[in-house]
């Protein structure tokens, strides 16, 4: 692997950071943003990821998809007023190829119901990102989130 | 079934009425669990082709039992109770595997995979102490066996010595499953959704065609499944099973289906998608229906929306609390392009689905406004006041009041 330098992976952990922010901050629209027009998006389990199965409880194959879904959640979609909380930790870069970084994070998600004020630890673990840093600011590729529990508590309408 | 001792009594209307108690009384939980999880029911397990060839086995529930599902050397399948003979420890703690006997860490009890005990450890002592008594006998104490039966690839069993046979006890309503599993399976993946809510608020949501397209904006917005379009549903002769269809691009449309469309909250023209391919399917069956939902009594869901197939398992995880266990599925010999777009549709339903995402939130909103256990009942009369009342019309809850004369004499409540 060619050396990283720090400003590399500066620029790739502020990315990291940055699509956690907006989803935090209620401002989920902004992550299409962070993807490449033709990038993907995925949200699967551990369990099926650890057995090679293809099927993703979130799969968007184009930023416009991730618009969309957005688009239905404050459109379309009913479920309880609620905000997340991302917890990052271990971003490193793991490989490095024609202009694209491999990136690896931890992510645990804490979710707060409105209505009650149920808090919640809602999600834990691991994002395989691939960065593109060809194109001036950096951007995801793919992003791929990986949660440890097979089980999702309730329903997930807001992307992690 | 002996009445209950201690119940208030059922509101007088019958099936009309269900009082919301019986969705958090322990009592009735605890009922629940012997006579109609226990009782005289079929409860899916799974797929054929998770337990694909002899010694694999899946883990799984019915109720809140823990049941192991195999398939012996000479390709039978078996159900069992994953709970050792000797001290109940269990005995598989994988979700699936394969194995050639089926062995109890605890005490090195092992299993045939059809579930005979064919080992128990030092059953004769050591240097003549010990052991068990002399009049042991290994076929006494195999696990807990119960019927088996397939239809079409899916995997039912019962702790029921006297319920029907499962094509029997499906009835008129088989005719959805073998419409939708013609020929050989793949699983494609997994989801668990835990709903803080009772089971039967679950239930009773997939057999409610009522609400399918007044909740679900996604669907009505982009034409998969509206009123004004062809539809139907069909009840076994026992109103247990029912299956609903819809054919998207049937619209008819009518002076007084313009007026209500025009107060749902379902038909929103700000929601556009700016790439539509997800809504693109194909007709593979043949006959136009876009979208199929079918629940079996009490616990066993199969859906066709477009071309995304799955079945649905629900799990009681006590009174306010049930899994509900998505399996993703296409067929053996799709080709790429259509497992692309069975995996895209996936999108549509699950714990992250765009039209079913509100199911759940209904169900625990439902679950938190009637949780006090001790006032009010529901009402439950669209289509009319008996069982057969709204017919094969989608505007209808006759497969509700169906499911609840159904639970009540399996109850004796």
């Amino acid at each position: 692997m060619p050396l990283i330098s720090e400003q590399h992976f500066r620029s790739v952990e502020n990315l990291v950071f940055e699509w956690a922010r907006a989803i935090d901050e209620n401002r989920v629209e902004a992550i299409c943003e962070l993807l490449v027009p033709q990038g993907r998006y995925t949200v699967t389990s551990r369990f099926n990821s650890d057995r090679g199965l293809p099927m993703a409880i979130i799969d968007c194959h184009s930023a416009a998809q991730l618009r969309d879904r957005i688009k239905s959640m404050r459109l379309a979609n009913v479920y309880e007023p609620q905000h997340y909380r991302h917890l990052i930790s271990g971003v490193q870069i793991v490989a490095a190829e024609h202009g694209l970084l491999e990136v690896r994070s931890n992510f645990v998600v804490v979710r707060t119901l409105e209505l009650d004020g149920d808090i919640k630890l809602f999600a834990s673990g691991q994002c395989q990102d691939r960065v593109d840093i060809s194109q001036g600011e950096p951007r995801f590729v793919q992003r791929r989130f990986i949660y440890d529990s097979r089980a999702v508590e309730t329903l997930m309408i807001i992307p992690l | 079934m002996s009445p209950v001792v201690g119940l208030r009594p059922w509101p007088t209307q019958g099936f009309t009425r269900v009082p919301y108690w019986v969705y958090s009384d322990p009592q009735v939980y605890a009922l629940e669990q012997a006579r109609i999880f226990q009782g005289r029911s079929w409860h899916y397990l799974g797929l054929e082709a998770e337990v694909p060839e002899p010694g694999c086995y899946k883990t799984t529930y019915i109720g809140e039992q823990s049941v192991l599902l195999t398939r012996a050397e000479d390709g039978s399948l078996h159900a069992m109770l994953n709970r050792c003979a000797h001290r109940g420890n269990m005995v598989c703690r994988e979700a699936f595997g394969q194995t050639k006997k089926l062995y109890c860490v605890y005490h090195a009890w092992s299993y045939k995979l059809n579930g005979e005990l064919s080992h128990a450890a030092f059953q004769h002592g050591l240097r003549g102490e010990g052991g068990l008594p002399t009049d042991f006998k290994l076929a006494e104490h195999g696990l807990r066996q119960l019927r088996v039966a397939t239809l079409c690839g899916l995997v039912f069993a019962s702790f029921s010595a006297e319920v029907e046979p499962l094509e029997d006890w499906l009835g008129e309503v088989a005719s959805g499953i073998r419409r939708v599993l013609h020929k050989p399976l793949k699983v494609l993946g997994y989801d668990t959704q835990r709903i803080h809510a009772n089971w039967k608020a679950y239930h009773e949501n997939p057999r409610d065609s009522y609400h399918a397209n007044i909740l679900h904006t996604f669907y009505g917005t982009f034409g998969l499944s509206r009123q004004s379009q062809e539809s139907g549903m069909v009840l076994d002769q026992h109103g247990r099973h029912v299956y609903f269809f819809t054919k998207a691009g049937t619209e008819k449309t009518s002076a007084d289906y313009q007026a209500t469309a025009s107060n749902l909250r379902s038909h929103n023209d700000a929601l556009s998608l700016e790439d539509p391919s997800i809504l693109k399917w194909q007709d593979e069956f043949g006959d136009g229906v876009s979208v199929q939902i079918l629940t079996a009594y009490p616990s066993f869901v199969l859906h066709q929306i477009a071309n995304s197939l799955a079945t649905r398992q629900l799990l009681p995880k006590g009174p306010g609390q049930c899994d509900l266990v998505w399996t993703y599925f296409g067929f053996a010999d799709d080709d790429e392009a259509t497992t692309r777009r069975r995996l895209a549709q996936a999108n549509l339903a699950g714990s992250a689905g765009l039209i079913s995402v509100e199911d759940a939130a209904v169900c625990e909103m439902m679950h938190r406004a009637i949780s006090d256990g001790a006032s009010g009942e529901s009402f439950i009369e669209m289509g009319g006041r008996e069982l057969d009342s709204g017919g094969a019309s989608k505007l209808s809850e006759r497969a509700i009041r169906n499911f609840w004369h159904n639970y009540r004499q399996d109850m004796g409540l």
